[in-house]
């Protein structure tokens, strides 16, 4: 909106610059040098490299620090404003998106659909939206950034060009363009309530004791709940969950449940932080779609047969958790959302990169189906740990204490603002979430032998020729397992490492 | 001093881990080595817990201060004898399931279980910050729900998955409640440190809230205890465990739900667990009534003395209650006792039941006084434990527990708590009555066929040393009753009036 002359600070932009560019880089590169394919990766894996390192500096500052650029000269107000929380879920976001081109990695033999330069570029130019809606602060930028962390995975479903992923990439553009709508409406909302283009506290607190303009900021936020609401896949706005992730690639399903997610809940902390002063009526729209989420995912994650479905409901489920902190108004809930994202994030990227290696190893038709992981302990006994140590992390049970400790962290400001009803939904779910994941857990413990009815469609005889060809893994998947496998421990191990990063 | 502590629980945290890692590597030929491993970890960890309760050292590290939550463990007069059975009986699981092989997976496997069932169970009974006490009950849900899964009675796969499922869903319902409300007692009081609640004693805490945050965590602990009627994932669990399972499950895993009522609720909550204490008394007095019901009738041997743990910790429950000195004392030595007579019982039963190759009672045996006398000896002191004769250790908290609720504390309803006494008498005499019928079933009698094994070798030295142990403290209940006299008068003197 303002004509003039904003202070810039590059260094406080690189993690949102940094995938732009590279984005830039991979694009011009192609068009120059053609049938490149690993080096687009490459360009790709530095430029986020850069950007999450650019993203320490802002780990961990002290509550109400922040690193600040594009300010107005006259009024000091900042359109990006990178704190703790913000500085942390870029670093996730970058990451992730460095998982999802390592589990992508093209191999010699299969062409990627569309050419590597455009997935690279896509999923670049998506992290890009998701680092800069973390740190946007006025309306105009924290729109763009949030369809640019969106519309790109449009295109990355629908590249396979299978019959599912045009299906899924029509529901996931069905839903982006409804959100769209629904968040631009609560923008135009803001700014007839505020008459500030600014998403800060002090935009609204000026409303708050207006009869006449709080009703509409109120509403404002309500839109925006439903719109982040789409993204977060939370219900009734997550019907287009399961449809995307079953017909993209295994990568840019977990795309869709790791960076996408992280954008989401980053514009919607954004929000949340602004309309702090406003106190309860809006939150009470986020307790209700958080219990339903979380009891409608754990629900139907129980009943699903294919593992991807079984994640993607389950994606539904830990939304409602991610949000549940949210309905308190507290500060502390802020970054118990958050903290709870990244375990949710970190788990279930794990789980994705062992479906994605055993994909390699027993094709994609048995890695897909449930029912296959049965022995799994036994055939491949690290993937079965690191699996086993995801889902247990999802389940909140030790030796998973990030995810327990993630629960506990979510549960307190429940607790603290005495949302009781809330709470002992949240306790249920917390018991169907644990039936959920050792459903899974229980088959890939269980020995074939065990149960002879059971065994005949585990070990059919055409497969185990290629079972004993000892496919190998392709060592980028392997790196993926590793990292998020080793992440996942030490930050078990001390959660406060993660939660740390939060701030003090 | 520190270093002790931290050891007795880096060891089997670390045997644990290291065996359920090593799954892959060692061979079902290694079973021995997997013991031997175990029983080494387990003897030390045990030298360093009685180590522990000597010097009482205390290890408080910042570890989440993003939460608050520190890891503070210590030992006192409550938590000492808990910790010594934990130790003690861990060894005897270790002794007693040498030279059995373990069905349904690697033996690495089911060691590690145990050993991390005995980190979760120290944890917890070290732990002084509440958070600490809830993440440390949580530690033993999945190695016990493995052990239940994987290695329980491998006749039935689907009773299997209905048992440990039963196990660990309710289970976590009851933890997940009981950390609501430790998280609103944190919160409401300001504090994390078991050791600074007690102190408090709801001072700065409403009578609402108390009651409140009292009954999320009685009803949290009580599934864990189990209550009546929050007990029904006790049967079949019991049932389909393997015997070390059982042991673990009924002597240690069901003292961390009235450990914690002791610390979490009754030092904090005065007021509220006062508010509560009635109801609370009247369904631990159904449970009493209701097991001993069961048990007339029950035939699988195992599941009989499942309902039996519900009975028996219906009296812990009347004892809690009561408000009194005399009634915590109480309640802790019942738990103390029914930790020995359980894990009696459920290493005899489980060793009857590989004997038999069932644990039905319709079905006709040799008398065990003909062909065993050693599992028929050891047999007859266990039922006459339970049922709570004289001079035997499952006197002793009975008695004390239906003596302090026949005078209970001045604020408690003294009519009601009498009939309930009446009724917990009767509930004794049931529990008579079903001692004796097991007795007659399986004990007397001339018949001597099928013939079986007596106990030997490490079989018969853990029931021998069981044995000893129901005598002894029964002879000698001071041993126990002095040690926690100092923190229980703490906790019930000071009842704001």
């Amino acid at each position: 909106m303002s004509q003039a002359v904003v202070s810039v600070n590059a260094g406080i932009l690189l993690p949102v610059l940094a995938p732009a560019i590279g984005a830039a880089v991979v694009l011009v590169t192609d068009v120059a040098v053609q049938h490149l394919r690993r080096a687009h990766y490459v360009i790709a894996l530095v430029a986020l490299m850069v950007g999450a390192v650019a993203t320490v500096a802002g780990l961990g500052m002290v509550a109400g620090a922040a690193r600040r650029t594009l300010c107005l000269p006259g009024s000091g107000q900042c359109m990006y404003v990178a704190d703790s929380v913000g500085s942390t879920l870029q670093l996730a976001a970058l990451l992730g998106a460095a998982l999802t081109l390592l589990l992508s990695w093209p191999d010699d033999k299969k062409q990627s659909p569309g050419g590597t330069a455009v997935i690279v570029s896509l999923v670049l130019a998506a992290t890009a939206g998701a680092a800069a809606v973390a740190g946007a602060r006025d309306l105009g930028s924290w729109l763009v950034a949030l369809e640019l962390a969106s519309l790109p995975a449009v295109a990355l479903v629908a590249l396979r060009g299978a019959r599912s992923a045009i299906s899924g990439a029509i529901a996931l553009l069905t839903t982006a363009l409804v959100s769209f709508g629904l968040l631009a409406l609560s923008a135009a909302l803001w700014f007839t309530a505020t008459g500030s283009g600014f998403l800060t506290p002090a935009a609204a607190l000026a409303v708050v004791n207006d009869p006449a303009r709080r009703p509409i900021l109120v509403l404002a936020v309500v839109v925006v709940i439903a719109g982040i609401g789409f993204k977060l896949s939370l219900v009734p706005f997550h019907a287009w969950t399961p449809e995307a992730y079953d017909g993209a690639p295994l990568p840019i399903a977990a795309f869709l449940a790791g960076v996408s997610k992280i954008a989401a809940l980053a514009a919607l902390l954004v929000v949340i932080r602004a309309v702090a002063p406003l106190g309860a009526p809006p939150l009470t729209a986020i307790a209700i779609v958080s219990a339903v989420s979380m009891t409608l995912g754990n629900i139907m994650a129980l009943r699903q047969n294919g593992v991807v479905r079984f994640l993607a409901w389950s994606t539904v489920a830990q939304a409602g958790w991610v949000v549940l902190p949210l309905a308190a108004v507290s500060s502390a809930a802020v970054h118990a959302s958050g903290a709870y994202l990244l375990a949710y994030v970190l788990a279930t990227l794990l789980a994705f990169a062992v479906v994605a290696a055993l994909v390699q190893i027993r094709g994609a038709a048995r890695a897909r189906d449930l029912a296959e992981y049965r022995g799994l302990l036994g055939d491949h006994p690290v993937l079965a740990g690191a699996l086993g140590l995801a889902l247990l992390s999802l389940a909140g049970l030790p030796p998973g204490f990030l995810g327990l400790v993630a629960k506990v962290a979510a549960l307190r400001p429940v607790v603290t603002s005495e949302l009781w009803l809330l709470a002992v939904v949240a306790a249920v779910n917390a018991v169907l979430g644990v039936a959920v994941y050792l459903r899974w857990l229980l088959t890939v413990i269980s020995t074939p032998d065990v149960s002879p009815q059971a065994s005949p469609p585990a070990v059919p005889e055409g497969a185990a020729p290629v079972a004993a060809q000892a496919v190998r893994v392709h060592p980028a998947t392997l790196v993926a397992v590793g990292f998020t496998a080793v992440a996942l421990v030490l930050t078990s191990l001390s959660p406060q490492m993660l939660l740390g990063l939060l701030g003090q | 001093m520190v270093a002790l502590l931290i050891g007795a629980l880096v060891i089997p945290a670390a045997t644990g881990t290291a065996l359920m890692l090593s799954g892959r590597v060692t061979k079902p030929s290694s079973e021995d080595n997997a013991n031997t491993l175990s029983l080494v970890a387990s003897v030390a960890t045990a030298a360093l817990v009685i180590a522990t309760v000597i010097n009482r050292p205390v290890v408080n590290h910042s570890w989440l201060p993003s939460l608050g939550v520190r890891l503070h463990f210590a030992v006192d007069g409550i938590s000492a004898p808990l910790l010594i059975l934990t130790a003690l009986l861990s060894i005897a699981v270790v002794v007693n399931a040498r030279s059995r092989p373990s069905h349904g997976g690697s033996p690495s496997t089911f060691y590690g279980c145990l050993q991390l069932v005995e980190l979760g169970a120290l944890a917890t009974f070290y732990a002084r910050d509440a958070v600490i006490f809830y993440v440390s009950f949580e530690v033993v849900l999945v190695p016990m729900w493995v052990l239940i899964a994987r290695y329980g009675d491998s006749h039935d796969l689907a009773a299997r998955r209905d048992a440990s499922g039963r196990f660990v869903l309710y289970t976590v319902l009851g933890s997940t409640l009981m950390l609501i409300g430790i998280l609103a007692l944190v919160q409401a009081s300001g504090t994390a440190d078991m050791d600074a609640l007690a102190v408090l004693h709801g001072a700065n805490l409403s009578r609402s809230t108390q009651i409140i945050i009292a009954a999320l965590l009685l009803v949290g602990m009580g599934i864990k205890v189990p209550v009546w009627p929050l007990h029904t994932w006790l049967p079949p669990a019991h049932t389909i465990a393997p015997t070390a399972g059982s042991v673990m499950l009924a002597a240690i895993l069901l003292k961390m739900g009235t450990y914690g009522i002791v610390r979490l609720v009754i030092a904090p909550l005065p007021i509220g667990f006062g508010a509560l204490a009635p109801a609370f008394a009247v369904v631990g007095v159904v449970g009493i009534i209701w097991g001993g019901l069961a048990c007339l009738v029950e035939n699988d041997l195992k599941r009989l003395i499942a309902y039996s743990s519900v009975a028996h910790m219906g009296f812990v429950v009347l004892g809690l209650s009561s408000g009194t000195t005399v009634g915590l004392q109480a309640a802790l030595f019942a738990n103390i006792a029914h930790g020995v007579v359980s894990a009696l019982l459920f290493f005899l039963v489980g060793g009857l039941k590989e004997r038999w190759g069932s644990a039905d009672l319709a079905t006709a045996r040799a008398a065990l006084r003909e062909v065993s006398p050693r599992l028929g000896i050891a047999l007859v002191v266990g039922f006459a434990a339970s049922l709570g004769l004289p001079g035997l250790v499952g006197f002793w908290g009975e008695f004390l527990a239906m003596y302090s609720a026949w005078n209970p504390a001045p604020d408690r309803p003294q009519p009601l708590m009498r009939v309930l006494v009446v009724l917990a008498v009767l509930g004794a005499g049931v529990a008579a009555a079903y001692s004796l019928r097991v007795l007659r079933l399986i004990w007397s009698g001339d018949r001597t066929t099928p013939a079986h094994e007596d106990a030997r070798g490490g079989e018969w030295s853990v029931l021998a040393v069981l044995v000893a142990a129901v005598l002894v403290l029964g002879v000698a209940p001071g041993l126990l009753l002095n040690s926690t006299f100092k923190e229980a008068a703490a906790i019930t003197m000071q009842v704001p009036r």
